[in-house]
């Protein structure tokens, strides 16, 4: 089988837009699932006392990445025609470092403020518009940054290849941590509790 | 093992699967394939004998004329030679950096050099690498300037061949060449390669290297 | 539900979009198509001078035909069928008892603001960046998120007012 579809030219643009709506359903479906819906939710992340969203986000990245890496090994997908944002190191840490501010002041991220604003939130749709305005702030600011945006270019480039660890062994060494992660996590959620319980 | 499997919580069969589909990892492999190759020698064989990743010159003429732009035309030689002169459309990859030049493996590669050892050699570690559509300009560039720019029509050519000749000359003229009939031997009258400095004939050929750019990310 | 269980419907969600399409999700994007068509209609000659603007308005017929923009109308679609399935759709403002709506509003905004500013610059949000790049173990993905929780804890004891 020749996987990925689209870039085999099984179906064409148009379809892709059909396919397209339903992807984002099903993202969509499973972000309000989680709750993800909720700022409060999602800022507690910050506070210890709800680890949902490091859960949520670090299952989805195991599913993802041991999903595509079987594929790839058994010859399903071409990996190499699966897009891979190049990397600008310096950029993403500084755009990293605010969208982590805006987290934590606005409660969402783009994705679940289209779910919150959905299931009715007037913060969800506000901070929408906030979007829209940062967008537009970096748009009209863009022949400033131009030249930081572009820099410290190291093109499209995986984790095996900065370090020359083999891809399997990081695959492995990322669901280890995970695991590691979420155990941690439930037992900061407990004492999280246990602390509010003993104050209240 | 039963009874642990019964006593174990959802999350705890969960996060035990991803655990040994994680170990599997280790000893399965590259996803990327890397540059390793493998080739199918029969296959490759019956392709080479069958002549059928052959792309004549006024076959490639055609589809620049009609502005297809379902394939890459990679110009193998050297820079200088590229800047000398180029193939409407080409994008000059010297041999060496060919792997490194993110060709996809679903794209229709027309590969042309000086002669047509360099693209046969091309089309080898190509096919090898995993990629389906790979073609060889038939002739190289040496080719493309003896049947597409400096087309020879014989003195003693058939009315038959006169009309196909005819066509050739449009063709030849299309891309700044000069169609010659009659005339001594070849070698001695075809012009300097470097006659016809041609840009892309304007507005009429869309630059088929420039495929669709759309953006993918976020 | 269970947090786990959500995260591998997240999951397999991504792997279709790897398997059909050979791309990742995404949700800012959709927005810097709106952002610049809304430009371009305002000050055409602003946009087309633009390289940012520019790279949204590049499709030969209408920019709105973007795959991103179809996938977060879904996501609109598929977050409001979640939430008619679990009784969660309700007028309201999410917010910490001791804080006022106008200021969590302000807030929202602001945030919103940084978050789409920061989106652009590290060319991708969590979703496009974290999501994707994380499950292909992306370089610039990594350093991306990590900045990404380092920058919200950072200014979380700041913050406290707003959510506790």
């Amino acid at each position: 089988m020749n996987a990925p579809f689209f870039k085999f030219g099984l179906f064409n643009d148009e379809v892709s837009l059909i396919v397209a709506v339903v992807i984002g359903i099903g993202f969509g479906f499973f972000l309000e699932r989680a709750g993800f819906g909720s700022a409060r939710k999602l800022a507690a992340q910050f506070y210890f006392t709800d680890m949902t969203v490091l859960k949520v986000m670090f299952t989805a990245i195991v599913t993802a990445m041991l999903g595509v890496y079987f594929l790839s090994v058994l010859g399903f997908v071409d990996l190499s025609l699966v897009y891979l944002t190049p990397t600008n190191l310096m950029p993403q840490v500084v755009g990293g470092l605010l969208l982590g501010f805006g987290f934590v002041i606005g409660g969402y991220c783009p994705g679940t403020s289209c779910v919150s604003a959905a299931t009715g939130r007037t913060d969800g749709w506000v901070y929408l518009g906030g979007i829209v305005a940062g967008i537009l702030v970096f748009g009209e600011a863009f022949p400033l940054i131009e030249t930081f945006y572009n820099s410290t270019p190291m093109g499209q480039l995986t984790l095996a290849q900065l370090t020359g660890i083999p891809y399997g062994i990081l695959v492995f060494a990322v669901v280890v941590m995970a695991i590691g992660a979420f155990m941690a996590a439930d037992w900061g959620e407990k004492v999280m509790a246990a602390k509010k319980g003993g104050k209240a | 093992m039963k009874q642990l499997l019964l006593n174990s919580t959802l999350n705890q069969r969960l996060a035990a699967v991803a655990l040994v589909l994680g170990a599997l990892a280790v000893v399965a492999g590259d996803p990327y394939q890397g540059h390793s190759a493998t080739i199918d020698a029969k296959e490759l064989s019956i392709i080479v004998q069958k002549e059928v990743d052959h792309v004549s010159p006024l076959e490639l003429a055609d589809w620049i004329i009609k502005g297809r732009a379902d394939y890459r035309l990679i110009d193998l030689r050297a820079e200088k030679e590229f800047a000398a002169y180029a193939i409407p459309g080409a994008e000059n990859v010297p041999v060496a950096t060919l792997t490194d030049h993110g060709l996809m493996k679903n794209e229709k590669i027309v590969l042309c050099s000086e002669g047509g050892i360099h693209s046969a050699q091309a089309w080898m570690l190509l096919r090898s690498l995993g990629h389906s559509g790979v073609y060889i300009l038939r002739g190289g560039v040496e080719g493309w300037n003896d049947e597409v720019l400096f087309p020879t029509l014989a003195d003693n050519a058939d009315a038959a061949t006169r009309i196909e000749f005819a066509k050739t000359a449009e063709v030849s003229k299309y891309f700044g060449g000069s169609p010659r009939t009659g005339g001594g031997p070849v070698a001695a009258t075809r012009p300097v390669i470097a006659a016809p400095k041609l840009d892309t004939p304007a507005g009429t050929v869309p630059a088929a290297g420039a495929k669709k750019k759309k953006k993918e990310g976020c | 539900m269970n947090p786990y269980l959500a995260g591998i419907g997240l999951g397999l969600v991504l792997l279709a979009a790897f398997v059909i399409m050979g791309r990742g999700l995404g949700a800012s994007g959709a927005f810097s198509t709106l952002v610049s068509v809304g430009v371009a209609k305002v000050a055409p000659e602003h946009a087309s001078g633009n390289a940012f603007y520019g790279q949204y308005l590049a499709s030969e017929s209408n920019p709105f035909k973007d795959w991103l923009v179809f996938e977060v109308i879904g996501v609109f679609v598929g977050g409001f069928l979640s939430g008619v399935l679990a009784g969660r759709i309700k007028r309201s403002t999410e917010k910490g008892p001791s804080i006022s709506v106008r200021s969590r509003l302000t807030f929202a905004f602001l945030g919103g603001g940084l978050m789409g500013f920061g989106a652009k610059l590290a060319r991708g949000c969590t979703s496009g960046q974290a999501l994707t790049g994380g499950a292909l173990l992306n370089v610039g993905s990594w350093a991306f998120m990590m900045c990404v929780f380092a920058g919200a804890y950072a200014l979380a004891y700041v913050m406290r007012r707003q959510w506790q």
